[in-house]
């Protein structure tokens, strides 16, 4: 797994590709845990280049949206592939993260 | 000789990449759908975390065997280790309306297989038997 932070509109996007796993999520948990504790208003999280991602994975989220949430901050994910979709639908996630098609909704949102 | 392969892995996370390619690789063998082949990957790949987590309480000096077979009208995953005896009792997931941190996993193994089950006759350490219908 890489991770790419990118800036868009003086808010940051964490670009992860690759798998996300146990092995992995150790390292995107500190990068999002990092902007979390700096109470980032807004963290864009774009999904287009991952592969896989497993529970460990999706726990990292979980943990950084419980992060955001006492402070009003918001955790946003974008271009969510179809079969990672599938899992976040499955765990009744997708109805817990903000999901978007594309950062301009993201934004909007 | 039916379809079948074993594979051997160090209790490390860093591994468990070899695993998924292998179970990929033996669903497609065995005629999987690709969406089937991504549930039952990430299956084990779940059940390998739990071993490592639980079982080896995250010690990387151990052993996971996992044999991937082709049985009648099925897919079976054989995964052993010889770690702390898991208590089937205590195996659940958590409520999937709890959002909280963990507890997914077990859904994500039950949701792939039909059979969730540990052999009690190994005496020492874990043998998780799960079997797909096809």
């Amino acid at each position: 797994m890489d991770i790419e932070i990118r800036d868009y509109k003086g808010m940051k996007v964490i670009a992860p590709s690759g798998e996300i796993d146990m092995h992995s999520s150790p390292e995107l948990r500190k990068i999002l845990m990092q902007f979390v504790n700096e109470k980032a208003p807004v963290l864009f999280v774009d999904f287009k280049g991952v592969e896989y991602i497993d529970s460990s994975g999706i726990a990292t989220f979980v943990e950084g949206l419980k992060g955001m949430m006492p402070y009003g901050g918001k955790l946003k994910f974008l271009h969510i592939p179809e079969g990672i979709m599938e899992i976040f639908s499955f765990s009744k996630l997708d109805k817990v993260f903000e999901i978007y098609v594309n950062i301009n909704d993201a934004f909007k949102g | 000789m039916k379809d079948s392969v074993t594979v051997t892995i160090p209790s490390h996370s860093k591994y468990l990449s070899m695993v998924r390619s292998i179970a990929e690789k033996m669903c497609r063998i065995c005629g999987m759908a690709d969406s089937e082949t991504e549930d039952v990957k990430l299956a084990v790949d779940e059940a390998c975390c739990n071993v490592i987590k639980h079982a080896y309480k995250g010690d990387t000096t151990n052993k996971i065997v996992v044999k991937f077979r082709a049985v009648r009208k099925g897919f079976e995953v054989i995964i052993e280790d010889s770690g702390l005896k898991a208590d089937p009792a205590f195996i659940k997931g958590r409520d999937l309306d709890d959002v909280r941190p963990g507890g997914l996993g077990v859904h994500l193994i039950k949701r792939a297989f039909d059979v969730f089950e540990f052999d009690e006759r190994k005496k020492t350490g874990n043998r998780l038997v799960l079997r797909r219908q096809l």
